[in-house]
C-alpha cells in the first residue's frame, strides 16, 4: 500500500487548501494526524465525490477521529473551524483598512494560525522548549498549588504508572501459549505417557498479578481542594488500568467507573458533577462505606482486592458506623490503604474521630498531597 | 462500487444502516484499510461483517480474540504430527537429507490459522477480527504489519504477501484501551445505541411476524430502560429477542405484568432486574404504556 495518489490530488485546489487548513486546526486541537491519513482524506473526498457539506464532514469524520470522544465532539469541532475561518477571513479584510491596529496578544492559537494562513506567512512551527526535568521542581509542590500544565505532567505519570502497574507478574508460572521460556519439569512430565520421545514442548510464563483495585474517594466540601485533582487521577489511573472499580462519596456512594471508562476527563467531570448533587456537601464517610460493603462486597472485594480510600477522615455521621465498616473491608480485602491529603503536614496527628475508629483496620496510611508522597504511595500496592 | 451499492447490501439483508456506517464502510473497502468499529455492546457490530461477506459473496473469516491469543493461533502453525510421519516414512525409503529439509517446511505443512487464511485466498474475504480489545496488547502490535504491509512474515518460509487485500473490520467495546497505532491504521466508527424510530424499524426487519404497536412500544420501553444507571445496559440484540419471544405469544402490547415476566429476557444481571422493577411504575409513565389494572 503505498502512497502512489492520482495527479489531480496532488494539484493545489480549494478544497485541499481546505483540508489542509483544517487538518492543522485538529492537530492544535491535540490530534495526530500524518500527511497519509490527509492523503487519505482526499482519496476518500475524491471516491465519495462531495454532494453535500454533510458528506465532506463525515468522510472526515471516518478518517480523522480515533476514539469515542474524537468521534463525539468532531462535528463541534467542525462548526467551530468554519466559524473561525469566517472570523479569520473578516479580521484579514479588516487589517487592510486599519493597518495600525494592534493585534491583542492573547488571542486563540489556531486563529493566529489560520490567519498566518490567510496572510501567506510562513509558519512558524512549534519552537523545542530548553530541557530541564521539570519533575524536579514538582516533586514536593503540593498538588493544591499547581498549573493547569503541571497537573496534566504528572496526570501522564500517574497513566505511565498505571500500565506498569497492571503489566506485573507474580511469582507464580503459569503453561504458556507463548514459546519463549521451555518448562522442562513439565514437559518430561507430559511426554513420560508416551514413552522416551519428547514430542510436545510445554512453555510456561509468569503469572500475570490479578490485582484488583477498588478506589474510594471523597468529595465532600473538606476536601474540595483536592477533589477535582483526585478525579483527574482517578481517571488518569483507570485509563491506565483496567481491573479497578471507582467510586465517589460525600453523603451518599457513586459508582463512577462506567462514566469515566466512556468519556474523556472534561465530560466525565461535568456529568459526575450533575448527577451528585452532594459534591461539596458533608461527609457521612461510614454511612457510604457500610453501603458499599453491602452493595458490592461480596462481588468485588476478595483476597487480591486492595482497596485505596482518598479522604480526609472527617466524618459527621453516626460513629461506630466507620470502624464496623471499616473491619469488614479489611476482613475481606487483600490491603486497605487509606490516602489523607493532611497528613502531610508534620504536625498532622490522626486524632479525627473518623481516624480513630478507622486506623486499627488500615494497613497502609499514608499521606497524598504531592508526587513524592503519591508515588510512596503507589509503591505500597 | 459506489455508496448507494452499498447501503443497498446492507438492507436488503435486513440490517438498517445510517449515514456513518455506510460511509465507513465504503471508505474502509474504497481506501483498502481496516474499520474499527466500537461501542456498547448488542449493537450489531459483528452483523455488519456477516451482512458485508453475504452482500459481497465473499467468504467470512472470523477470528476470535481472547486473553492469551498468540500468533500460532491467529497466523499458522506447523503440522509437527505431520511433519515427523513423513519423516519417518521418507527415512524407509531413503531420501536425502537436502531434500527432505525443504521438503518438511513447504506450504503442505502449514496449518493456516484465520489470518494467513485471510491474505491467501483467491478472492477477497471478509476477515472479522471480533473484540479486538480483548487480546493482549502484544498480539495488538503483531497485527500492524498485516494491517499495513498486508503481509507475514514467516522465518522458515519467507514473506507471504497477500494475493487479494482481505476487507478487514475489528470490533472492540472498549473493554481496554487499544494502542494508538493501530488505532491510526483503521478507519473508525462509533456506533451508538439506534434512535426509536431506527429501533422500531429494525425490530420490524428482524421479527416480521411483530405487531405494529408492539414493536413501538417495545423499543420505546428500551429507549427508556438505557436511561437508566445498569449493570449491563441491553443492547438492540436484547430488544429483538424479547420482540421475538412476545411475538411467538401472539401477544400484541406491553402491560405491568407482561413487563415483569419477561424482563429476564431483556435485563442479565439481577441487581438490574431489582432496579428496573422498582421503577416499573415510572417507566411505564415515560412510555405511555397503561397498566392493565387487577
Amino acid at each position: 500500500m503505498d502512497a502512489e495518489y492520482p495527479q489531480d490530488i496532488i494539484r493545489q485546489t480549494s478544497i485541499s487548501g481546505h483540508l489542509v487548513l483544517f487538518s492543522r486546526f485538529l492537530r492544535s486541537r491535540g490530534y495526530t494526524l500524518s500527511l497519509l491519513d490527509e492523503a487519505d482524506a482526499l482519496k476518500g473526498l475524491q471516491a465519495i465525490g462531495i454532494r453535500s457539506a454533510r458528506s465532506y464532514f463525515m468522510v472526515l469524520r471516518t478518517i480523522y477521529a480515533n476514539n469515542p470522544w474524537q468521534y463525539a465532539e468532531f462535528e463541534g469541532l467542525y462548526r467551530e473551524f468554519l466559524y473561525e475561518l469566517k472570523r479569520a477571513y473578516n479580521d484579514k479584510v479588516k487589517k487592510q483598512y486599519h493597518r495600525s491596529t494592534q493585534k491583542k496578544p492573547s488571542r486563540q492559537r489556531s486563529l493566529e494560525a489560520l490567519k498566518d494562513w490567510l496572510f501567506n506567512r510562513p509558519a512558524q512551527e512549534e519552537s523545542v522548549m530548553g530541557s530541564y526535568d521539570p519533575i524536579e521542581s514538582l516533586v514536593y509542590k503540593d498538588f493544591s498549588m499547581m498549573t493547569p500544565d503541571e497537573v496534566t505532567y504528572i496526570l501522564r505519570l500517574l497513566e505511565t504508572l498505571a500500565r506498569r502497574l497492571k503489566h506485573r507478574k507474580s511469582r507464580l508460572n503459569k503453561r504458556s501459549v507463548k514459546r519463549r521460556r521451555l518448562d522442562i519439569r513439565m514437559t518430561m512430565r507430559s511426554n513420560f505417557r508416551r514413552g522416551s520421545e519428547v514430542g510436545r514442548w510445554i512453555y510456561s510464563e509468569r503469572k500475570p498479578k490479578k490485582m484488583r483495585i477498588v478506589l474510594l474517594c471523597d468529595v465532600s466540601r473538606s476536601m474540595d481542594l483536592y477533589s477535582r485533582f483526585f478525579i483527574q487521577m482517578l481517571y488518569a489511573f483507570q485509563t491506565g488500568y483496567d481491573r479497578i472499580h471507582t467510586f465517589v462519596f460525600s453523603t451518599a456512594l457513586f459508582d463512577i467507573t462506567a462514566i469515566l471508562a466512556h468519556h474523556n476527563f472534561n465530560r466525565a467531570f461535568e456529568i459526575i458533577g450533575q448527577r451528585i448533587p452532594q459534591w461539596s456537601g458533608g461527609t457521612r464517610i461510614g454511612n457510604c462505606l457500610q453501603n458499599f460493603i453491602d452493595e458490592n462486597g461480596y462481588s468485588m472485594l476478595n483476597r487480591k482486592t486492595t482497596v485505596l480510600i482518598l479522604s480526609d477522615g472527617w466524618d459527621t455521621g453516626s460513629p461506630g458506623l466507620l470502624g464496623d465498616a471499616m473491619r469488614r473491608i479489611n476482613k475481606s480485602s487483600r490491603k486497605v490503604i487509606w490516602l489523607n491529603p493532611l497528613a502531610g503536614n508534620p504536625s498532622y496527628e490522626p486524632d479525627t474521630m473518623g481516624m480513630v475508629e478507622a486506623l486499627p483496620y488500615i494497613d497502609v496510611f499514608a499521606p497524598v498531597h504531592n508526587l513524592e508522597s503519591l508515588r510512596k504511595a503507589m509503591k505500597a500496592l | 462500487m459506489s455508496i448507494e451499492d452499498i447501503r443497498k447490501i446492507l438492507t436488503s439483508h435486513d440490517y438498517i444502516p445510517d449515514d456513518a456506517i455506510v460511509m465507513s464502510v465504503f471508505l474502509s473497502i474504497r481506501l483498502s484499510k481496516p474499520l474499527l468499529i466500537e461501542g456498547p455492546a448488542g449493537v450489531g457490530k459483528t452483523e455488519i461483517a456477516k451482512v458485508l461477506s453475504e452482500g459481497l459473496s465473499a467468504e467470512l473469516i472470523r477470528l476470535q480474540c481472547y486473553e492469551g491469543l498468540d500468533a500460532g493461533h491467529a497466523l499458522y502453525e506447523w503440522n509437527y504430527q505431520r511433519q515427523l510421519l513423513y519423516l519417518k516414512i521418507m527415512e524407509r525409503e531413503g531420501a536425502s537429507r537436502e531434500a527432505l529439509e525443504d521438503e518438511i517446511f513447504s506450504e503442505k505443512f502449514l496449518l493456516k490459522r484465520p489470518l494467513l487464511e485471510a491474505i491467501s485466498k483467491e478472492k477477497s474475504p471478509v476477515l472479522l477480527i471480533d473484540e479486538i480489545d480483548r487480546a493482549d496488547e502484544e498480539f495488538e502490535s503483531f497485527l500492524l504489519e498485516l494491517l499495513s504491509d498486508w503481509q507475514i512474515s514467516i522465518p522458515e518460509v519467507g514473506t507471504i504477501k497477500a494475493r487479494n487485500i482481505p476487507y478487514v473490520l475489528l470490533t472492540g467495546n472498549r473493554t481496554r484501551e487499544l494502542s494508538e497505532a493501530l488505532r491510526r491504521r483503521c478507519l473508525y466508527l462509533w456506533i451508538d445505541y439506534p434512535s426509536l424510530e431506527k429501533e422500531i424499524q429494525i425490530l420490524r426487519r428482524k421479527v416480521p411476524e411483530i405487531d405494529t404497536a408492539l414493536a413501538a412500544e417495545i423499543a420505546a420501553f428500551m429507549h427508556e430502560i438505557r436511561q437508566m444507571r445498569l449493570e449491563k445496559t441491553p443492547g438492540v440484540a436484547e430488544s429483538i429477542d424479547w420482540g421475538r419471544a412476545l411475538a411467538e405469544l401472539h401477544i400484541d402490547h406491553l402491560d405491568r405484568s407482561l413487563i415483569e415476566n419477561t424482563l429476564g429476557v431483556v435485563l442479565k444481571d439481577w441487581q438490574d432486574v431489582r432496579r428496573a422493577t422498582d421503577s416499573l411504575s415510572e417507566l411505564l409513565e415515560k412510555t405511555g404504556i397503561k397498566s392493565k389494572i387487577g
